[in-house]
């Protein structure tokens, strides 16, 4: 992320939910908390708290982000943001947190004819490679609750149409076949199978490595006839520690209705 | 292969949920927002270092990138890291587990500490790693908190230790981790039963004499990687081998440990400048000092004990406070002394009484006026700390007093005190260690250890990264005393105070003198004549030069192959 991307991202955060940008320069950024907001990043339960027994008038916090220091004039007070920083590192999760579930319908311009909409189920997931050393992949599926086709890289599509939460006029949902309790199995098992092809030899070195460990430790302990609890928790350790395991964590999903979307 | 895969099921009953109550549902462009920066934040190696990408102030030095890398590649994250002193052995930590924490490895981290470092350790990890541990200061902290920093007399403690062995740590550091080379220590088993998945031990000392010291060191961080004790026992004890000279087992640490020299970094230090003060003693403290020299008794009050004879003796060359407080400690041990030997005490009492002076702190005032900057005087007595503290005070000099017993935060509070407001910190031996004291660049050795890793220690408290001037350090060796034997006939000899930091380490390593302090005591205390003496030390001191040259003809060697 470069500081003109965070400056971006900040600003898209804080307008998507409802706080007013009081000042955007392109160094720095002021903004005007909603109360929500405030509790959401502020980290300050009791003063919440004492407002709402109290019946006090809420005062939420107006915050200056520096998004680039070295330009930033110098009379600006403000938290210095960058890759790394805390609070931006905050501001991600919470956008995870806060946008983890959808339900969109697509806005087709129709001039009065009625559209129908397929529902599709979309996931996007981070897929973690784990042993002693981890690696992510992220991957984008959708699954049409009627035909059942999936498709990748989902998200490059509904980037590019026009989306609205409200149903349009004109425009009726079809009925899916496929339940999305029974979709998010078909996805699952549609993930798993992409990568059940790759290459885990990585997996598998871990795996030496942790037998390498555990033929040193049994030696270490072999003379004692009961092994001492310091042999059990190391033997924990080691499995902890090399172990090989794919996670699949999913960042956010939802259902879309879309007019026409095919792949092929 | 079979590898086990989860998924988030979490997620899904959530998502059932919100379409039976029909929302809430989130917004649209955070959506998005959420999306993209996945995508951007998705690490798709597993080799490469993260970490310098999410702390772009740091700087790290490349060697400390390079150990980073080391660790996490090569190590699958459990080594001892073993730098020289000063070459900043905690950035490579932070670096470490900041890798870690981002590639989502790491949660839960107990690091142990001496106590004096507890607070600047914390400090160091929120500010420059953007780690948020915690000081320990209540037990509760074990629990609720990720990232705890603690003193390990503290966490092997009750009810402490109990709630950490139950924890489990992803990551564990320990600093100073020489203090872990004895097997059969509370701290050692401690130690041993925490659950480590990946595990740091740091120190700079790693090999200070016995070879068993390392094995130990190693089957705490790695069971088994030198074998077990009694392999280990049969094939390295009583041959006299050091690790230096058994490539096998030097190579076979070397997949543990990583060692960092001084002169391997291309960093520019700082110089080093050495001034040799000889003192002479007043009548009345050569009278003390010609009294316990004729002190040949024994602290049991019978036979004869050169070991008592020689710490009065340098205890003399200190200070008269320092006599008077082991004679006072002898004395006491009987209800009943021996005639002859209450005295014998009573003669170098009534010497000690009639000390009119302190020559040497005098030396010091007047140095210390003429320096005009901050100080650090390091003494081997607590009567003399005591003493320098009222006689600097006398002359209208202020100090602060530095002890290895002192709590955290009063050791944490005298630093303060030093940098902030007084010109002296006399400290002394214990509290050699685990403070960092660059902001200051003038250093008295009021009376000399005999041991020179001390020496190292205490040079290494202010010629370490982060200092910016050159480092003046002062011997005070009293003239005709065994203090000025060992300055004249062995530090100065293989130019002790001119070496560079870790060198001293190795050569004695080399040698397999596996206590230099007996050794010496021995030396100068069984010579039965000042020219025996004089002979002992010109060997040990060829032998140390002769262990010097190997070492360069080593690199030289070394530099040939390549």
């Amino acid at each position: 992320m470069q500081q003109q991307d965070i400056h971006k991202f900040l600003v898209t955060y804080f307008e998507a939910n409802h706080c007013e940008i009081l000042k955007n320069h392109n160094t720095y950024l002021t903004v005007q908390l909603t109360i929500e907001m405030d509790k959401e990043l502020m980290n300050r339960p009791f003063y919440w708290h004492y407002l709402e027994k109290t019946g006090g008038i809420p005062n939420p916090s107006q915050l200056t982000f520096i998004t680039d220091s070295q330009n930033a004039p110098e009379h600006i007070k403000g938290e210095h943001i960058y890759f790394g920083s805390p609070r931006l590192h905050q501001i991600i999760e919470s956008t995870k947190k806060l946008a983890s579930y959808i339900r969109l319908y697509e806005d087709k311009q129709t001039n009065g004819q009625q559209v129908s909409l397929f529902p599709w189920l979309n996931l996007n997931v981070k897929i973690s490679y784990q042993c002693d050393r981890k690696k992510d992949i992220f991957q984008s599926v959708g699954l049409n609750l009627i035909t059942g086709e999936i498709v990748n890289e989902f998200y490059n599509h509904i980037f590019s149409i026009k989306l609205t939460p409200k149903i349009p006029d004109y425009s009726f949902t079809l009925s899916p076949l496929i339940m999305p309790k029974s979709g998010l199995t078909r996805l699952d098992r549609y993930i798993r199978q992409n990568f059940e092809q790759d290459d885990h030899t990585w997996a598998e070195q871990a795996v030496q490595r942790w037998n390498n460990d555990l033929r040193l430790l049994e030696h270490f302990y072999n003379e004692s006839e009961e092994k001492s609890e310091s042999y059990y928790t190391e033997k924990e350790a080691l499995k902890a520690q090399y172990e090989p395991k794919i996670h699949i964590s999913i960042v956010n999903g939802g259902l879309f209705y879309l007019s026409d979307y095919k792949t092929s | 292969m079979k590898i086990e895969i989860t998924s988030d099921l979490e997620w899904s009953d959530n998502f059932l949920t919100k379409i039976n109550e029909d929302g809430p549902w989130a917004n649209w462009e955070l959506y998005k927002l959420a999306i993209e920066v996945t995508k951007d934040l998705v690490i798709s190696d597993f080799e490469g270092l993260q970490a310098p990408k999410y702390l772009p102030y740091l700087k790290p030095l490349p060697h400390q990138l390079e150990v980073a890398r080391q660790v996490v590649e090569e190590m699958n994250g459990k080594a001892i890291l073993a730098d020289e002193v000063g070459l900043g052995k905690t950035i490579e930590a932070g670096l470490i587990l900041k890798e870690y924490m981002i590639r989502g490895l790491v949660k839960k981290v107990l690091i142990l500490v001496p106590a004096s470092l507890v607070t600047q350790w914390a400090f160091e990890l929120n500010t420059k790693f953007h780690i948020p541990a915690v000081t320990q200061r209540k037990s509760y902290v074990w629990d609720s908190c990720d990232v705890v920093v603690s003193s390990i007399d503290t966490a092997k403690r009750k009810p402490h230790s109990e709630i950490i062995l139950n924890q489990d740590y992803d990551f564990v550091i320990i600093d100073e981790a020489h203090k872990l080379k004895n097997n059969k220590t509370k701290n050692y088993e401690f130690v041993q039963n925490l659950k480590k998945k990946f595990c740091l031990l740091l120190t700079a000392t790693p090999i200070q004499n016995k070879v068993e010291e390392i094995f130990h060191l190693v089957s705490l961080l790695k069971p088994g990687h030198l074998g077990n004790a009694k392999l280990f026992a049969e094939k390295y004890k009583g041959k006299g081998r050091t690790i230096q000279e058994d490539q096998h087992l030097k190579e076979l640490v070397n997949t543990v440990m990583i060692r960092n020299r001084r002169a391997d970094t291309k960093i520019e230090w700082t110089k080093r400048q050495v001034e040799t003060i000889i003192i002479d003693f007043s009548k009345t403290e050569q009278a003390l000092y010609d009294a316990v020299s004729q002190f040949k008794v024994h602290s049991d009050g019978v036979g004869h004990s050169s070991f008592s004879t020689l710490t009065l003796q340098r205890e003399a060359c200190s200070s008269r406070e320092a006599v008077y407080y082991t004679l006072k400690n002898m004395k006491a041990k009987y209800e009943n002394p021996p005639v002859a030997f209450t005295a014998m005490i009573d003669n170098v009492l009534q010497k000690v009484n009639e000390t009119e002076q302190n020559s040497k702190a005098e030396k010091a005032l007047e140095l210390i006026k003429k320096i005009d900057d901050k100080v650090i005087i390091f003494t081997e007595y607590r009567a003399t700390q005591l003493y320098l503290q009222w006689y600097l005070q006398q002359n209208g000099i202020s100090s602060v007093p530095f002890r290895g017993g002192f709590k955290r935060g009063k050791k944490d509070w005298m630093r303060e005190l030093f940098q902030k407001q007084t010109q002296v910190l006399i400290a002394t031996e214990a509290g050699g260690e685990g403070i960092n004291l660059q902001f200051c660049n003038h250093l008295i050795n009021f009376d000399l250890p005999w041991n020179p890793m001390r020496l190292e220690q205490r040079i290494g408290r202010i010629h370490r990264l982060g200092q910016e001037k050159d480092v003046m350090i002062y011997n005070f060796a009293t003239r005709n005393t065994v203090e000025e034997h060992i300055l004249k006939l062995l530090y100065e000899k293989i130019h002790l105070f001119e070496k560079v930091i870790g060198e001293l380490d190795d050569i004695l390593t080399k040698l397999d003198i596996h206590n230099i302090e007996e050794y010496l005591i021995d030396v100068v205390g069984e010579s039965k004549s000042e020219g025996e003496m004089k002979i002992k030390m010109d060997n040990l001191s060829s032998l140390i030069q002769f262990a010097q040259q190997m070492k360069d003809g080593d690199v030289h060697a070394a530099a040939g192959h390549s």
